[in-house]
């Protein structure tokens, strides 16, 4: 029965990625005085996307090999995760290193197919990226190291449990409000979309992209983006078990939309900051991300 | 305070033995003439006694005497004065000493004197092809006489522009010809050590239209104002008021009061929404679309308003030689208030929310600096000058049209930035509006809107009118010609000054900063807004008008056929 839910979590994340972000751009365009898309649109830009060409420009086999790996890498992510509270068959062999492995792996696809593309904008976007997630991967860590500390395993169904049962504290409080602030760099939103940076490098590392290929990145960036939102929740907001499985998760898709529409609102409001100014802004989080993880060891 | 006397006693004294003539045909306009080999000592002791580089150019006399005239001009903002400095060569030795290495700003006007009209500059610190296409052949100048204006040499291959040599360490970005920050073709070749700018080379002129030759060639004096105000899809009012005045100036007609009154509001609401659509591009630069959006729906107001006036959003066809062609009613004058009420309330908010958003602040303060010092050696103009610490603008050192009768303040900002750029375009809306109030309020009734003008000019008068475009000021020169239509007739836009300064501007800052150094000069493009439905089914044809338009943006997506 576990096993079914792999592909549940897998089903909801295909599914409901795109609506997401439908629902920021509209929230967007309403912040900006302008009508905005249809809220379905994301999804009709997808399979308008897929049905095309698949273009390898590059010719060569890594550049077709990078979009399939961060697919893939994020597909695995969604099957992994405890969607609604409910541990499934994978939850319950994997651990947050195996997690964490699994993101890094969709940015280095990313930075593949970049490389792999040898455009020169491409290659701006992909040591942007680069920075960014050199910068950005030891918060999310020291989230699910916190998580981990205080549930005392490293299992995933442990870690990311709500830590409104296991006590919120000092710590929890610290790390909650650096991964709202590292929230837009994850999701690579403005102030933080520097890799893609439309005006200067022409989305960047997406550059050569197009069709088929630049539709799996774009579903993967939307996946990306959700699995986020959701880690958000799941970690921090302490949201009523029902025990009925598709009832937690719709309590959990709606926490998810609360915190897309932050997102949106952030990004709408903000210009996009310079690499070297992000990741000063970084750097200040990563010292209070380890701060909140050591005081959690400390058992604050 | 320098006057005209005083300018032409100074220049006697010290040029008087080498040659040096000096004709003061009007209060305000001095004409040097000097021989070739003391060009360059008496530009650079204008520029001793204060001047501004405004712009030089070439032309054709051959015929008429074998020579190659040279002209370069000169701003004395302080003392209201422009200045030409004209000499020439014979036409078998077109050979002039380089002002370059004393006027940076002079580099592109000898370049393209040199491709136009086959002159040769010695000391010219980077003699490469500047307005020509690479594969046009050598020895062809197009500017000549015996060129015809539609002539299509064949192409040739692997001909290709040297780019600068990169400094050590450096890669290359191309920018350009198509790039998403820059919205028409230009290629910028962009140095970088990591992502910090050490260098860069600009190869533009790619959408040359040889409007100059055109209007020598083919058109009449009273033809030139709308080929004129389609030089630039933003600023059109201000170069036909900018050649009106130069050709009126050489013609020696004045305009009545009111039409200088109605040509004033008209460059005032050009700067309205040229302002406001800059704000919008300089937000969407730094990737902060929603201040792009806001400032849009504010312009689109002025747009309207336009619209209203002149029966189009853009390339009005208002301002010709001798005046204008509609009138400002009372009704119109209402509305244009109404307007500018809801316009000013709405920038008022733009204006805190901008000037308080530290995001911005970050990513344009210190971004783009140039001294004072170097603005003034670059000879730059327009907020690019103003930002840093220049106060100069031609609506107040250089008075025409009606703004000798009204009052507005210029703002001037010293942080030597691109956030200076920002405020002072933001605060020149507010003066902007004022003036337009002002104008409204003391436009005289009487006077005809249009002086009629015999088309019959005397061949070889010399006429120069600067005016203050939104993004600095446009500088018109007009040589009589003998078949109804100018001998010479230059521009030159504000880009052209600005653009040179951006290599500087851009050096050690960082590559993501590249489109909006640029974009604070401000770049450039029209639009229209007129649609016919063609429906083939029912076989009708219906011409939407702005309501319709509007209308039609504003209904839900499921609603629309």
């Amino acid at each position: 029965m576990d096993i079914v839910y792999v592909f549940v979590n897998v089903a909801v994340f295909l599914l409901f990625a795109p609506l997401f972000q439908g629902v920021t751009r509209k929230i967007t365009a309403k912040i900006q005085s302008r009508q905005g898309p249809p809220l379905l649109q994301p999804y009709f830009d997808l399979i308008k996307l897929l049905g095309k060409e698949r273009m390898n420009s590059a010719r060569n086999w890594a550049f077709s090999l990078a979009p399939l790996g961060a697919f893939a890498a994020v597909l695995t992510v969604a099957a992994m995760i405890p969607l609604g509270g409910k541990a499934n068959f994978l939850t319950q062999r994997t651990d947050i290193i195996s997690l964490i492995y699994m993101l890094v792996l969709g940015g280095v696809c990313v930075l593949l197919g970049a490389l792999a593309s040898r455009n020169t904008f491409a290659l701006i976007g992909a040591s942007r990226e680069m920075a960014t997630m050199i910068m950005i991967e030891p918060v999310l860590a020291m989230t699910l190291i916190l998580g981990a500390v205080k549930s005392g395993g490293l299992k995933l169904s442990a870690a990311m449990a709500p830590l409104g049962s296991a006590g919120y504290g000092i710590s929890a409080v610290l790390m909650l409000s650096v991964y709202l602030l590292a929230l837009q760099a994850f999701v690579g939103r403005q102030p933080f979309d520097i890799a893609e940076a439309e005006v200067e490098i022409l989305e960047g590392p997406f550059i050569e992209y197009s069709g088929a290929f630049y539709g799996l990145f774009k579903y993967a960036m939307m996946m990306k983006q959700m699995f986020y939102a959701f880690l958000f929740v799941s970690v921090f907001v302490p949201l009523p078990a029902t025990g009925f499985g598709p009832a937690d998760i719709l309590i959990q898709l709606l926490g998810i939309l609360v915190v897309f529409v932050l997102i949106a609102i952030i990004g709408a409001t903000n210009p996009r900051f310079r690499i070297d100014q992000a990741v000063k802004f970084y750097a200040g989080l990563i010292a209070v991300a380890l701060v909140a993880a050591g005081l959690a060891v400390k058992g604050f | 305070m320098l006057t005209p006397d005083t300018l032409k006693k100074t220049l006697e004294t010290e040029f008087g033995t080498s040659g040096l003539t000096v004709d003061i045909p009007l209060p305000h306009r001095v004409y040097l003439d000097i021989p070739r080999e003391h060009l360059r000592a008496a530009a650079a002791r204008l520029i001793g006694l204060g001047a501004r580089y405004m712009v030089g150019f070439g032309a054709d006399s051959i015929e008429r005497d074998g020579t190659l005239p040279l002209i370069h001009t000169f701003a004395f903002d302080r003392d209201g004065i422009l200045a030409a400095l004209r000499t020439s060569a014979p036409a078998n030795d077109p050979v002039f000493d380089s002002i370059t290495p004393d006027i940076p700003n002079a580099g592109w006007t000898e370049r393209e004197c040199a491709d136009l009209l086959g002159m040769t500059f010695k000391g010219h610190p980077k003699p490469k092809r500047l307005i020509l296409a690479d594969d046009w052949p050598e020895g062809i100048y197009p500017l000549r006489k015996d060129v015809p204006h539609n002539l299509v040499p064949p192409a040739a291959e692997d001909v290709a522009y040297q780019l600068d040599e990169a400094p050590p360490g450096t890669t290359v970005v191309p920018v350009g010809p198509f790039h998403a920050s820059l919205h028409e073709p230009a290629h910028f070749a962009v140095y970088v050590d990591g992502e910090t700018i050490k260098g860069c080379d600009y190869r533009g002129f790619m959408t040359h239209r040889g409007i100059e030759k055109l209007c020598q060639t083919q058109v009449s004096y009273n033809e030139i104002p709308f080929v004129a105000e389609r030089i630039c899809g933003i600023c059109g009012s201000v170069h036909a008021a900018a050649y009106a005045q130069a050709v009126e100036e050489a013609a020696g007609l004045k305009i009545s009061r009111r039409a200088e009154f109605i040509r004033t509001i008209l460059l005032e609401i050009e700067r309205l929404h040229s302002h406001l659509l800059w704000l919008g591009v300089a937000g969407h630069l730094i990737g902060f679309d929603t201040l792009f959006m806001q400032a849009w729906r504010i312009r689109e107001r002025i747009m309207w308003l336009s619209e209203r006036i002149t029966g189009n959003r853009k390339t009005y066809g208002m301002i010709v030689i001798g005046g204008v062609r509609r009138d400002i009613t009372p009704e119109i004058g209402r509305e244009l208030r109404e307007t500018l009420e809801t316009v000013e309330k709405e920038v008022l908010e733009v204006k805190a929310a901008v000037l308080k958003d530290t995001s911005i602040h970050k990513r344009t303060k210190g971004v783009g600096f140039l001294t004072e010092e170097q603005t003034r050696r670059w000879s730059l103009i327009g907020p690019v000058a103003r930002a840093r610490g220049v106060d100069i603008d031609a609506r107040r050192d250089h008075p025409y049209a009606a703004y000798d009768a009204v009052e507005f303040a210029v703002p001037v900002m010293d942080s030597g930035d691109v956030w200076g750029t920002v405020v002072v375009r933001i605060l020149e809306v507010f003066e902007s509006v004022k003036i337009i109030r002002q104008a409204l309020d003391t436009m005289p009734n009487d006077g005809p809107l249009l002086t009629e003008f015999s088309e019959i000019l005397p061949p070889l008068r010399h006429g120069m009118s600067t005016v203050e475009a939104p993004r600095g000021e446009s500088v018109h020169y007009v040589i009589t010609g003998e078949e109804n239509r100018p001998e010479r007739w230059k521009v030159r836009a504000p880009t052209y000054a600005n653009l040179q300064g951006v290599p500087d501007m851009l050096l050690n800052n960082q590559f993501a900063d590249f489109p909006i150094i640029l974009g604070s000069i401000d770049p450039c493009f029209s639009c229209t807004d007129r649609v016919v439905v063609i429906d083939m089914k029912k076989k009708s044809r219906t011409i939407l008008d702005p309501s319709g338009l509007e209308k039609l943006a504003r209904r839900p997506r499921s609603r629309r056929r």
